[in-house]
């Protein structure tokens, strides 16, 4: 005799769960297949066809013709799809297993490697005549023997420059922490999915953050000297900004793979949230989240170096002025500066690591 | 035997997310007092039992009841009320590694704190000293300021009981508690859940895989068979027939002392 709750039997919901999975899976298959065959298409027209069979200067460009090749190979593509035997379904993991239909798919997946690579080649104007002309290896000459003749008499003021750009990784990684802390518990997927709403928060987060992540310091750079105005201050937040993103993931990581045991044991004795995550979650992350943070210092000295070429302040905007004036020769003593504080710091920064663990 | 009933599950289901049907109707009482031992296969649904007991796991049809009250679906404040009265031992200790001793003994007094102190580490010192006590009652007080990575096995599982006794619990559930232990220390762990059960009357349940670790320390036995009890009795009930009915034909008694 069954209980009601059992009538729909819960096995026969996962199944019917299932299956309405596998046809979200396939079209997501076919959506990548069309985008594929669209892919191949394009670039068999425009790189292989216009630009080494016509040889063509200026590529013809129309809408008209994007579109007819878009409702071809979504065509192709849904009917590919459907046969199973495309690198769409392979990939979704619903290809058919069939020797046939693994070879199809593995000789198209060759194929748009090689396109991928040969319209890079094009698009790269990659050529040995540049590098290996005369002018060029002068050029290279005169730049490398003022590089190794470094004037020294800035060397006052590029060590005040580089001392600012170190103490301005330094305060962007101290005021990342706190933040980092709380997104990361609020980013943290076995933390969150327990009610819909800790979830939609988790979602929310999780895709903020995933944009700001996906904008380089160098560009949250340019936004903050706008913002700010040009000088370390900018290049501190747009670090700042960055560091947090980056390593609210990795915090969060670390806590999704924590021990799930001590969780259990400590909810086990009545405990409340709060009291689990500070027994049972804190105690395994502190190692992880001190060794992300110190190596994210010394992540964003040298990305301090970069950001100040945009006007972040530093050692950077002092390299970008002697750049612009050809000054080589200061360029050379900015350069060997640079070069032997990230050596010192990366040495510091793997020495505590290793120590603390 | 007594006749309280401490834990009574009636006709108990749990269908996991991924389609697994662990417990398929599973009644049963647990009595006041009594060191009842569940026996069965790896998979055949032991530790999926003890956390719908303790609500770690959420039962997918039937009745949990504890102490009479009905604690199937119970959440919240509620549920880690009940939480307090039932302590859990683990097969894999599940200390808090990279604290000492003392604290986590201490944790067992979570349930029973308001959150600020607890996360402050602000126990009372009456807390401290029944932390000292439990330690004691296991044997291992001497170790109370060490690392708890730094114990052996055996001594990490001693921990781990005086945490669950610092609830002062009715019920104790164990979960294969010897099952990383090798055979001397296993006896040694099973011989303190005697000690709790019959010099602090502390009810136990646990699972185990060695007979003769049953036959010795359980007072009743009940055997599941993928997801099903396919025995109930006393431990000296289960003879060669029962063992390959519970274990499969191709099992054979393993004796260890």
């Amino acid at each position: 005799m069954l209980d009601p709750e059992l009538e729909i039997h819960p096995k026969e919901k996962i199944l019917r769960k299932r299956k309405n999975q596998e046809k979200i899976n396939l079209i997501k298959a076919i959506l990548l297949d069309i985008f594929f065959v669209f892919y191949a298409i394009l670039v068999l027209q425009r790189a292989i066809y216009y630009k080494v069979i016509l040889d063509l200067r200026e590529l013809p460009f129309s809408w008209a013709e994007v579109i007819l090749i878009l409702i071809i190979s979504a065509a192709i593509g849904i009917i590919w799809g459907y046969s199973r035997t495309s690198l769409g379904t392979r990939i979704m993991g619903l290809g058919k297993e069939t020797k046939s239909a693994r070879l199809i798919s593995e000789i198209f997946a060759w194929t748009l490697f090689n396109l991928t690579f040969i319209a890079g080649w094009l698009v790269t104007k990659i050529s040995l005549i540049d590098l290996f002309s005369k002018e060029g290896i002068e050029g290279a000459n005169r730049i490398f023997h003022a590089l190794f003749t470094p004037e020294f008499g800035i060397f006052d003021d590029a060590l005040f420059a580089i001392i600012e750009t170190i103490y301005l990784a330094l305060i962007a990684t101290l005021l990342s922490i706190p933040p980092t802390l709380i997104l990361s518990f609020l980013t943290a997927r076995n933390l969150m999915k327990d009610h819909w709403y800790t979830f939609m928060i988790y979602y929310a987060l999780r895709i903020i953050l995933n944009f700001v992540r996906s904008i380089e310091p160098l560009i949250w750079a340019i936004i903050f000297s706008v913002w700010v105005g040009i000088g370390p201050y900018a290049g501190m937040i747009a670090l700042l900004v960055h560091t947090i993103a980056a390593n609210a993931k990795l915090y969060s990581e670390a806590i999704e793979s924590i021990e799930e045991g001590p969780v259990d044991a400590i909810e086990a004795t009545g405990a409340n949230k709060l009291q689990v995550i500070w027994y049972a979650v804190v105690p395994q992350i502190v190692l992880p989240f001190l060794s992300f943070t110190i190596y994210r210092w010394d992540i964003n000295v040298r990305m301090a170096t970069v950001i100040g070429l945009v006007g972040g302040g530093g050692i950077g905007t002092m390299l970008m002025q002697y750049q612009g004036l050809a000054q080589w020769h200061e360029v050379g003593l900015i350069v060997i500066m640079i070069a032997f504080v990230v050596w010192i710091m990366d040495y510091i920064s793997a020495k505590i690591r290793e120590s603390i663990y | 035997m007594s006749s309280n009933v401490i834990v009574e599950v009636r006709n108990l289901h749990k269908v996991y997310p991924s389609g697994t049907h662990a417990l398929k109707g599973v009644s049963l009482n647990v009595y006041e007092g009594e060191f009842l031992v569940v026996i069965g296969l790896s998979g055949s649904g032991k530790t999926t039992l003890l956390k719908c007991i303790n609500r770690l796991e959420e039962p997918t049809a039937g009745t949990v009841k504890f102490l009479g009250k009905d604690i199937t679906h119970i959440k919240g404040k509620e549920l880690r009320e009940v939480r307090t009265h039932i302590g859990m031992v683990f097969q894999q200790f599940n200390l808090i590694k990279r604290m000492n001793v003392l604290s986590n003994v201490l944790a067992g007094k979570l349930g029973y704190m308001k959150t600020l102190p607890s996360i402050m580490g602000n126990f009372p010192p009456q807390c401290i000293q029944e932390a000292m006590k439990n330690l004691d009652i296991v044997g291992i007080k001497e170790y109370a300021y060490e690392r708890a990575d730094k114990l052996s096995g055996g001594q990490q599982q001693r921990v781990a009981i005086a945490r669950s006794l610092m609830q002062s619990p009715k019920l104790l559930l164990a979960d294969e508690p010897v099952a990383s232990l090798d055979p001397a220390t296993s006896n040694s762990i099973m011989q303190y859940f005697e000690k709790v059960n019959k010099e602090l009357g502390v009810t136990v349940v646990c699972n185990l895989h060695f007979l003769s670790l049953v036959r010795r320390y359980a007072t009743r036995v009940i055997a599941l068979k993928s997801g099903e009890i396919v025995f109930e009795g006393l431990p000296h009930e289960i003879d060669e027939a029962w063992f390959k009915k519970i274990y499969g034909e191709e099992a054979e008694e393993v004796e260890i002392r």
